[in-house]
């Protein structure tokens, strides 16, 4: 449900997370233990488009994750930035240059910015930045389906329209509700909604070519608030981070569209699916 | 049914009576987008016990009985892994000191159960004592079930057990579908428990999974989950739960099992058995203290 009005655009302060692992093992699916690597901070390698399992990682994201070491800040900081918006960095060896937000992460409140690699390769853990944070309060963009975590701006670069008052979406696959591990139950504008599917168990739902940037759709799952089940909704989100040996945990999903199923045609293509492309995240940063 | 319980050893853990928790905003929000303020979260909930319905309640994250945590964070991490179902705990200050009652489940509290006229001289603050036994259990004749967060003496009060064809039988008041999973999914599963959606009675029709008659302290199995080391969705598996805590209004959550059991679904073989509560461990007015025993609570 939209506030009305326009909407309001914000600089958000926020810092280059370093990577932080308490215990060096968790536990995987199968009880065995292993030292996550790629969870949070700078991963360089890992870029937009890349498969969801083409790396030996723990819920890797492309590009860098940002956090605010006060908690509140932080949660503001999640809340508030939205897929599409631009992040400046502001001080460090890449002082100046630009990149996209491309997803959030939960718990902790992380923002993920995608940047060009050779950018991601100069920049340090604590590295301050700014986020233009615009998005939330956006107008439904159908009757009865509203928008999350997304700048409506860069709905034109997704397949994403809207003919004869429905949304028409494409996605790489339609999901069951029952593959959503953690983040139901929390609020979607701080939280992903991670797929319990694995590489063995993905080509069961279409889901076996999974990528970053990739659109999903999930049935029975309302998010406009908190995310939970709800008979006969859909719930369309930007894969923003890729797998994890955790239990309940698998590549993690931004929701960006919520609503009853009536208010949505979705054309799933499980080969040749594009959502968010690299180039589009790129071309953002250099525009400005 | 043979098992392990003779090996374990008992620790004896102080927890304190936790108040509920608030901030300065009061509301949360329900599946319709609607603001509401409502009890159920710590400190102590009078008037709901082991086989009273779960949900139907004017309450969000209804945790019967006493709500314990410990002032220390790694303490409390022990307090919480290491309480099992079933454990006697007692209370040792206060006007209600030397009450007894019994662990029902953790919900990042661990949650006790005692007689309501017990319960009644229990407030926030009062210290409680946990005799805790249980982590460890296995079940020889079962090596594919990992057993958790269930005491030897939930384990001697469930019904069922080793049957001829070798599988666990196990005796439930519900069977839960993967699609009522909740928030506590990708946790570990010694730790809070598993919110289960679809039982938001007085909701809509649309929200339901027909676990509207769901009773605290029903034993449950969990259709396609593997708690084993964590909790998340697996199929071909099971997992058994005792519903520890109730009602919720927050969307997302709900009544919510705390793992005792999990395998391969071939493993068990489940049946339907409405009186499957752990009820049966309440501890009457005027009984010898459970407690008392060399064992813990062993028997």
């Amino acid at each position: 449900m939209s506030a009305g009005g326009s909407l309001v655009s914000v600089n958000l302060a926020a810092s280059i997370e370093q990577a932080s692992v308490g215990d060096p093992y968790r536990i995987d699916a199968d009880g065995a233990p292993y030292v996550p690597a790629g969870d949070g901070g700078i991963v360089l390698g890992v870029r937009v488009g890349d498969g969801v399992w083409q790396h030996i990682a723990d819920h890797a994201a492309p590009g860098a994750c940002l956090t605010h070491s006060d908690p509140a800040a932080a949660y503001a900081l999640s809340a508030q930035a939205c897929i599409g918006n631009l992040v400046t960095v502001r001080s460090g060896e890449a002082a100046g240059e630009c990149g996209m937000v491309t997803g959030k992460r939960g718990e902790g409140g992380r923002v993920i910015v995608t940047f060009a690699q050779p950018v991601l390769g100069r920049l340090r853990p604590g590295d301050q930045v700014a986020v233009v944070g615009r998005g939330q309060g956006a107008a439904d963009l159908a009757p009865g389906a509203v928008l999350r975590n997304i700048d409506p701006d860069l709905l034109s670069e997704l397949p994403v329209e809207t003919p004869g008052g429905k949304v028409s979406v494409g996605v790489r696959a339609v999901l069951p509700s029952r593959v959503v591990g953690n983040g139901i139950g929390r609020p979607t504008p701080m939280w992903d909604l991670d797929l319990q599917l694995t590489p063995a168990s993905a080509g069961g739902f279409g889901a076996a070519g999974l990528r970053l940037g990739d659109l999903v759709a999930i049935t029975d799952i309302d998010a406009r608030f908190n995310a939970g089940y709800r008979r006969g909704w859909v719930s369309v989100g930007l894969v923003v981070h890729g797998g994890s040996p955790q239990p309940g945990h698998g590549p993690g999903v931004t929701v960006i569209l919520s609503g009853p199923a009536g208010a949505f045609v979705l054309n799933a293509d499980a080969t040749d699916h594009c959502g968010l492309r690299e180039e589009t995240v790129l071309e953002a940063g250099r525009d400005n | 049914m043979v098992s392990n319980a003779g090996q374990l050893i008992t620790q004896v853990l102080a927890g304190e009576v936790w108040p509920p928790l608030a901030d300065r905003h009061g509301f949360r929000v329900n599946p319709d987008g609607h603001a509401f303020l409502l009890p159920g979260m710590g400190g102590v909930t009078l008037g709901v016990h082991c086989g009273d319905p779960a949900t139907g309640y004017a309450g969000d994250h209804v945790e019967p009985g006493l709500s314990v945590r410990h002032r220390d964070p790694a303490a409390n991490y022990a307090l919480q892994y290491l309480s099992c179902i079933g454990n006697t705990v007692t209370v040792s200050s206060g006007p209600g000191a030397g009450a007894e009652g019994f662990v029902i489940g953790q919900h990042a509290y661990v949650l006790v159960d005692m007689a309501e006229p017990d319960m009644r001289q229990v407030t926030t603050g009062d210290q409680v004592t946990v005799l805790a036994v249980g982590q460890g259990l296995a079940l020889a004749e079962h090596p594919d079930v990992v057993v958790k967060n269930c005491s030897p003496r939930l384990l001697a009060a469930l019904a069922g057990g080793t049957r001829a064809d070798g599988r666990l039988e196990v005796h439930v008041a519900a069977r839960i579908p993967a699609e009522a999973i909740g928030a506590g999914s990708g946790m570990v599963s010694e730790y809070a428990n598993t919110d289960l959606m679809g039982a938001y009675a007085g909701l809509g029709e649309d929200l339901s999974l027909g676990l509207e008659g769901l009773r605290v302290g029903d034993v449950v199995a969990m259709a396609d989950q593997d708690h084993r080391f964590g909790r998340g969705y697996r199929e071909g598996f099971m997992s058994i739960g005792v519903i520890s805590t109730g009602s919720c209004q927050l969307f997302g959550h709900g009544p919510g099992p705390s793992t005792i059991m999990s395998g391969p679904a071939s493993a068990f073989r489940i049946i339907d058995d409405s009186d499957a509560n752990i009820g049966v461990l309440a501890v009457p007015p005027g009984a010898a203290p459970a407690g008392a025993a060399p064992a813990g609570d062993a028997r």
